[in-house]
């Protein structure tokens, strides 16, 4: 019978040192540079122009008309990068985190602008046009 | 691609082995459209738009060209009006840059026929099956009428690729939602 060529290989190797990374007790192996990790949003730098709900293959972005923002659900994400790409105002970025197991895929970590924030910011901006709408008959008068 | 980085060293002769090809189908089948097109790495392809009745014999007539012609492709498409079936071959491919030769054919909705070309193209019956689920051209003669890629409880009569309303109904399309509108975002 003919030996196994790996053989060599084999013995050579069991002299080595295993080239694993024990991920618990190790730090993870770094991210390289631009790395696409969970999608960070930036509620007062948006300016609601629905690009990144034209250009979101996932359907991770819902309009609101109201407050003229987004809100977003990185469950769905891809990863893809094209809304970051596409945003004119910087308001969505990449991060670096990639540890993103949960036992909700309705997470806080996953939603973006959350009802209760698009109720205040809803109340603020009425508040506001009140005060406008109340400077103004002030200087009609 | 690599047929056009061979062309670019090499003077093109004119008439280039696609316009021959276009002329011997555009003689032997005056019904036929025939048309080069050159797209913008100057690659050429022949565009046959052909009838329903010359379909089969311009298949032979290819074939007959050719003994080692390449069925690439076959593409269902819904015209309004007219089903399609796209057919792509290459030819000559001993020496680059070969041809490739698109073949048209279109049959009215209210007769969905076309004639079936497995029997000079073997591998044109997958994608025959799969334009007769797909979008539901009957391909007279064809041995072998299973589906290929619905599932068996798909209902009979809806052809997911069409674009009227035999194609797949609304309450058909799910979408698992957006935690936005499942909490009644828009609602309230």
């Amino acid at each position: 019978m003919r030996l196994s060529p790996l053989i060599p290989t084999v013995l050579r190797n069991l002299a080595k040192k295993p080239a694993t990374n024990l991920f618990p007790k190790m730090e993870p192996v770094p991210v390289p540079e631009n790395f696409r990790g969970r999608l960070i949003y930036d509620v007062d730098k948006c300016v609601g122009c629905r690009m990144c709900v034209t250009v979101c293959p996932a359907g991770v972005f819902v309009y609101l008309p109201e407050v003229r923002k987004v809100t977003l659900w990185t469950g769905r994400c891809v990863f893809c990068s094209q809304c970051v790409d596409v945003c004119p105002t910087n308001a969505l970025k990449m991060s670096d985190e990639f540890l993103l197991a949960s036992y909700d895929k309705y997470d806080e970590k996953f939603i973006w602008f959350k009802e209760e924030e698009i109720e205040e910011l809803k109340k603020k901006l009425e508040e506001q046009k009140k005060a406008k709408e109340a400077a103004k008959k002030a200087e009609n008068k | 691609m690599s047929e056009t980085h061979a062309n670019e060293g090499t003077e093109v002769k004119k008439p280039t082995k696609a316009e021959k090809v276009a002329n011997a189908i555009a003689e032997r089948f005056p019904n036929a459209q025939v048309e080069v097109k050159t797209n913008k790495w100057m690659r050429e392809r022949v565009w046959v738009r052909v009838q329903k009745e010359d379909y089969r014999e311009l298949m032979k007539f290819i074939k007959a060209l050719d003994g080692e012609a390449h069925y690439s492709i076959g593409i269902e498409q819904d015209w309004g009006e007219e089903l399609g079936f796209l057919n792509h071959l290459v030819i000559y491919y001993d020496d680059a840059p070969a041809v490739s030769l698109l073949i048209d054919v279109h049959a009215p909705k209210d007769d969905p026929t076309l004639p079936d070309i497995s029997d000079i193209f073997p591998i044109a019956l997958q994608f025959e099956r799969e334009g007769m689920e797909m979008i539901g051209i009957d391909f007279e003669g064809a041995p072998d009428k299973r589906r290929l890629f619905l599932p068996e409880d798909f209902p009979e009569g809806i052809y997911p690729l069409r674009i009227d309303d035999k194609g797949v109904p609304e309450e058909m399309v799910h979408n698992a939602g957006h935690p936005y509108y499942l909490k009644g975002g828009a609602k309230k």
